[in-house]
């Protein structure tokens, strides 16, 4: 046997390969057909995971900054530095930089050595400003904070709600299941200001103004109840604060909300009687990279909720998670506490140390931040620019060369085993947290991964009947929760007769943002392709390279789409520098005039160079909101 | 032609096997998936699972092969050169009719042109292979149609049909002779043609009715393609739905593009790596200057349907590049396998 199965390491789809081990390394992969996610298919990311397995780019020793610069040390003067360097703060002063990609046992050990050893609640994702968002709404809604729906139901659904994002690019094997769902007679609609190939795929696309989708929602939550086409016996059987949300949309205005989003009132009511009509209805939106904003995240599960949608079979409201374990360290408590991005930012920071796991898609922004702090420790598997930043780096073993599991969007852990004996001086995270656990007087008894899963079912209730034994068994992997009256998981989220869920509440007030006469445009920024585009993982790939290298090739300079209405009455041409001005900060990019965006509106991809403090870093705060947070510019030829 | 009893077979991989890389169809351990892999214990093979996922393209051009390795002296501004690995022998057994004529096209690609690829000629030149021919055909296949099987007429050393009791052994080359005679094997009855090519049209009748009884189901869709007859709204309309992930390009026994990347490994010299690739990829086909002539996704997609389909490509084969497996629509994310795309093509003539 040559090939292992593993699951995909890249977005939170959670395919399964097989990955093809040829002399003691990574030689191939290939999808595995009885996988029950991706049934055979992977992505252009996934087809190519070998290449960056196998990648020479490596961090293969510890390294300790001596005098400003980076020299090799044995492990045990590494811990040792890393160890007094930490030692000198308080726990309010340190910060831990988890991954979203790591696993869930590395994940874990490291949010017990931030809060049990260092006292320290600062542990952050960083690139989970959208899970958060829709987890603590579903949370508050009753249900769990992931998915309550499965993949395995999007081909029976009747009707299909893509709100924003494009899930072909983001997580290409959701949104497959999605297309075949369509082809099969399932009624998709996406909902996004941008005509993206998922909106392109769907059987309807309703492309309101940017900035409006939580207006959208709202007018149809009002049709859906002014016309009583909510399920009125579910909502009272098993909800709790219909009242409220009732008159928190009564606010919006159908007549003028033509004008407001840019839909027709009669388009927005026929998107309510298919949502109505269909018995088993889902909704997705992207929440990891992109995401939505709570309250739009929160309209969305409301919606469903007096629809009747949620926790019923073949029903859901699903985010989903961009990178592959945001889930997995989220349910370890990495997404919890005081988040880093909110304690980086502020001035001056209250963090002097930073540990950072397997981190680069943020180092754009916060690298002078990340500069000023006193001591920050790197772990990681591959080189990557955050060394030159650290005082000290620590070599992980890579995803291949280490047992652990993995938590994709739909709650499914799997356990991914070891394909090759680590580089020499590797060691697995969890390992390591455990030596700096143990210098400073805690023995956590951990020899095995399996031992930190142990750890992991005891402290985890929704993990509490999960066992490697039983994750082997199970190829796949199994659905959380998982405990003692649940031992072989639960695919979907379902209502107990007696079980009740709640109206999230959201910030009231609909309408259009009113557009400054200087700045009329309104400017959307993509932090999906941001991410996939430029990550230092993708770089290390050959063909993900040159496919994402293809449009940053085009526009090395950074670009900015334009209508073709707008580019001719700005006099603006295609592949032309322009410039964007807001309120605040303005920057030179190239135009792409395209279609794909409304009149009125204008999208920025990815940035690059000097986009990033220029204009990226000073709106930053807006941006993190969610993917349909707006930057009201004005577009000059240049 | 000989007979293999079915008990014989064992010893016929172990034959195989010595002195060889042993190729062959599996169940997976672990999460049982027919594939086409090199096997270390010759009983872990299986003529009887289904269609490989993966073809046998993957034992002769892998995903990924280090073709050449150098190192530049600085010093003495001398290059040293060299193959990067040896090509070790193989032995692909279980090799459906499909799949054997997948090998073909290769070859006519890789050998069969002005440039001979030396790599792949060493895989070639070192290879045995016993067939077999498809005594039913699977929900994927329509080799019928594409004058691929399920009978394997040429190109193997060995081919095997099952004839219930035992199998037919035919010989195709004297390596196959040799073997016969190796294993003590009895030469077949007088009726032994016949009993096969009644398998064969057993098999033939249980292919799909649309596949069998109408041979000219591709064969239109080829006319289509070559004389540029295809509307440019149904490339459009299969081009919206690619998800451009590679996939079809990868599994297919006959796509053969490649991608080269020169690798510093940390040891000192370079590594120069071969990886599959697929013209559907839009950095495929870009040139200097950031010119490319198939940019828009409907160019790029239907660029590989012309070069399976086309009359001007199968010249170069000497046959259609499509041999018929069903790969390509069942690990197609958006639906739009090769099967799907002949359907979509002639529903412009046919109207359904």
């Amino acid at each position: 046997m040559s090939n292992y199965t593993g699951v995909c390491n890249y977005c939170g789809t959670g395919c399964g390969h097989l990955l093809k081990v040829d002399r003691g390394a990574i030689a191939g992969v290939f999808p595995s057909p009885e996988h029950p996610v991706g049934k055979g298919r992977l992505c252009v990311r996934g087809w190519h995971i070998h290449e960056l397995l196998n990648s020479q780019d490596r961090i293969v020793k510890p390294l300790v900054r001596n005098n400003g610069v980076l020299r090799e040390a044995g492990w045990d003067e590494a811990l040792a530095a890393v160890e007094a360097g930490l030692g000198r703060f308080s726990g309010q002063e340190l910060g831990f930089w988890a991954s979203p990609r790591s696993s869930n046992e590395d994940t874990y050990s490291l949010v017990r050595l931030a809060r049990s050893v260092f006292r320290s609640p600062n542990v952050g994702l960083l690139s989970d400003a959208g899970h958060r968002a829709a987890a603590r709404v579903l949370r508050e809604g009753g249900a769990w904070p992931a998915m309550t729906g499965t993949l395995a139901d999007i081909r029976s659904a009747g009707f299909i709600l893509v709100v924003g994002t494009d899930l072909t690019k983001q997580n290409p094997i959701v949104a497959s299941e999605i297309h075949f769902a369509a082809r099969g007679g399932t009624d998709v609609l996406a909902l996004n200001s941008r005509t993206t190939q998922m909106a392109r795929l769907a059987k309807t696309h309703l492309r309101p103004k940017p900035g409006m989708l939580k207006t959208v929602l709202a007018a149809m939550a009002k049709i859906l109840i002014d016309e009583s086409r909510h399920d009125a016996d579910f909502v009272a059987r098993h909800t709790e604060g219909f009242d409220g949300f009732r008159e928190a949309v009564s606010g919006v205005r159908l007549d003028d909300i033509e004008n407001a989003t840019g839909l027709t009132l009669e388009a927005v009511r026929d998107a309510v009687r298919r949502l109505a009509a269909a018995p088993r209805a889902m909704a997705f939106f992207a929440a990891g990279v992109s995401g939505l904003d709570g309250d739009t995240a929160a309209l969305v599960f409301d919606l469903f909720l007096a629809a009747g949608k949620i926790g019923r079979d073949g029903c859901g409201v699903n985010p989903v998670t961009g990178i592959s374990n945001i889930l997995g360290a989220s349910d370890m408590g990495a997404s919890s506490g005081r988040s880093i991005d909110e304690l980086l930012p502020s001035s001056p920071s209250p963090l002097k140390a930073l540990v950072v796991v397997d981190h680069d898609e943020e180092i754009n922004l916060a690298a002078d931040r990340i500069r000023a702090i006193e001591f920050v420790v790197y772990l990681g598997s591959y080189a990557n620019p955050f060394t030159d930043l650290a005082h000290v780096v620590l070599p992980t073993a890579s995803y291949g060369e280490t047992d652990g599991t993995y938590t994709n969007t739909e709650r499914r852990i799997q356990l991914n085993r070891r394909k090759l004996e680590p580089r020499p001086e590797a060691r697995p995270g969890w390992r390591i947290f455990a030596d700096i656990a143990a210098r400073r007087g805690q023995d956590w008894g951990y020899l095995s991964s399996g031992d930190v899963f142990a750890d992991i079912a005891r402290t985890v209730p929704s993990y509490a009947a999960l066992t490697y034994d039983k994750l082997e068994k199970a190829f796949g992997g199994l659905q959380w929760p998982c405990d003692a009256s649940r031992p072989q998981g639960t695919p979907r989220f379902l209502i107990g007769n007696a079980e009740r869920l709640r109206f999230v509440p959201f910030e009231a007030g609909f309408g259009e943002p009113a557009p400054a006469a200087e700045y009329p445009i309104s400017l959307v920024v993509g932090k999906s392709y941001y991410y996939w585009h430029q990550n230092n993982i993708m770089k290390k790939t050959f063909i993900p390279r040159r496919e994402y290298n293809a449009l940053l090739l085009l526009y090395p300079q950074g670009l900015v789409e334009v209508h073709p209405d707008d580019a001719a009455r700005l006099g603006i041409r295609d592949k032309r520098p322009v410039r964007v001005v807001s309120a605040r900060a303005s920057m030179d990019v190239a135009a792409r005039v395209t279609e794909d965006v409304r009149p009125g509106m204008a999208y920025v991809p990815y940035f690059v160079g000097p986009m990033v403090p220029g204009f990226l870093q000073v709106h930053a705060a807006l941006v993190e909101r969610g993917e349909d947070a707006v930057i009201p510019v004005r577009i000059e030829k240049v | 032609m000989f007979i293999l009893p079915k008990t014989e077979l064992p010893r016929l991989l172990e034959s195989l096997g010595s002195g060889r890389d042993l190729y062959g169809p599996i169940y997976h351990e672990v999460s049982g998936d027919a594939l086409f892999e090199k096997v270390e214990d010759p009983k872990a093979v299986r003529f009887d699972a289904p269609i490989p996922y993966n073809s046998p393209k993957s034992a002769i051009f892998p995903h990924f092969e280090a073709i050449l390795r150098y190192a530049y002296d600085r010093a003495a501004k001398t290059i040293e050169m060299a193959r990067a690995d040896l090509v070790r022998p193989k032995a692909l057994v279980g090799v459906r009719a499909c799949d054997l004529t997948g090998l073909r096209c290769l070859d006519r690609f890789f050998l069969g042109q002005e440039f001979v690829d030396e790599v792949y000629r060493d895989h070639r030149r070192k290879m045995f292979v016993v067939a077999q021919t498809c005594i039913a055909p699977f929900p994927q296949c329509f080799c019928v149609c594409t004058d691929s099987g399920p009978y394997p007429a040429e190109g193997y050393d060995v081919n095997l049909t099952d004839l219930g009791d035992h199998y037919l052994f035919e010989a195709g080359s004297e390596q196959g002779t040799a073997l016969a005679s190796e294993l003590g094997l009895k030469p077949a009855g007088a009726d032994a043609a016949k009993r096969r090519d009644a398998a064969v049209d057993g098999s033939i009748a249980k292919f799909d009715p649309a596949a069998r009884d109408d041979k000219a189901w591709i064969s239109r869709a080829v006319n289509r393609l070559t004389t540029g007859f295809v509307k440019n709204e149904t490339w459009e309309y299969i081009g919206g739905q690619c998800f451009e992930c590679g996939a079809c390009a990868y599994v297919c026994p006959t796509c053969s593009c490649f991608n080269i990347e020169d690798i510093n490994t940390a040891s000192g010299p370079t590594e120069r790596l071969r990886t599959w690739d697929s013209c559907s990829f839009e950095g495929y086909s870009r040139m200097a200057g950031e010119h490319n002539p198939r940019r828009p996704i409907e160019d790029r997609r239907n660029k590989r349907f012309f070069c399976r389909l086309s009359y001007s490509q199968s010249k170069k084969y000497l046959r259609p590049g499509c041999v018929g497996c069903g790969r390509c629509a069942r690990v197609c994310p958006g639906d739009i396998g090769l099967p799907n795309v002949v359907t979509y093509i002639r529903r412009e003539t046919t109207g359904r």
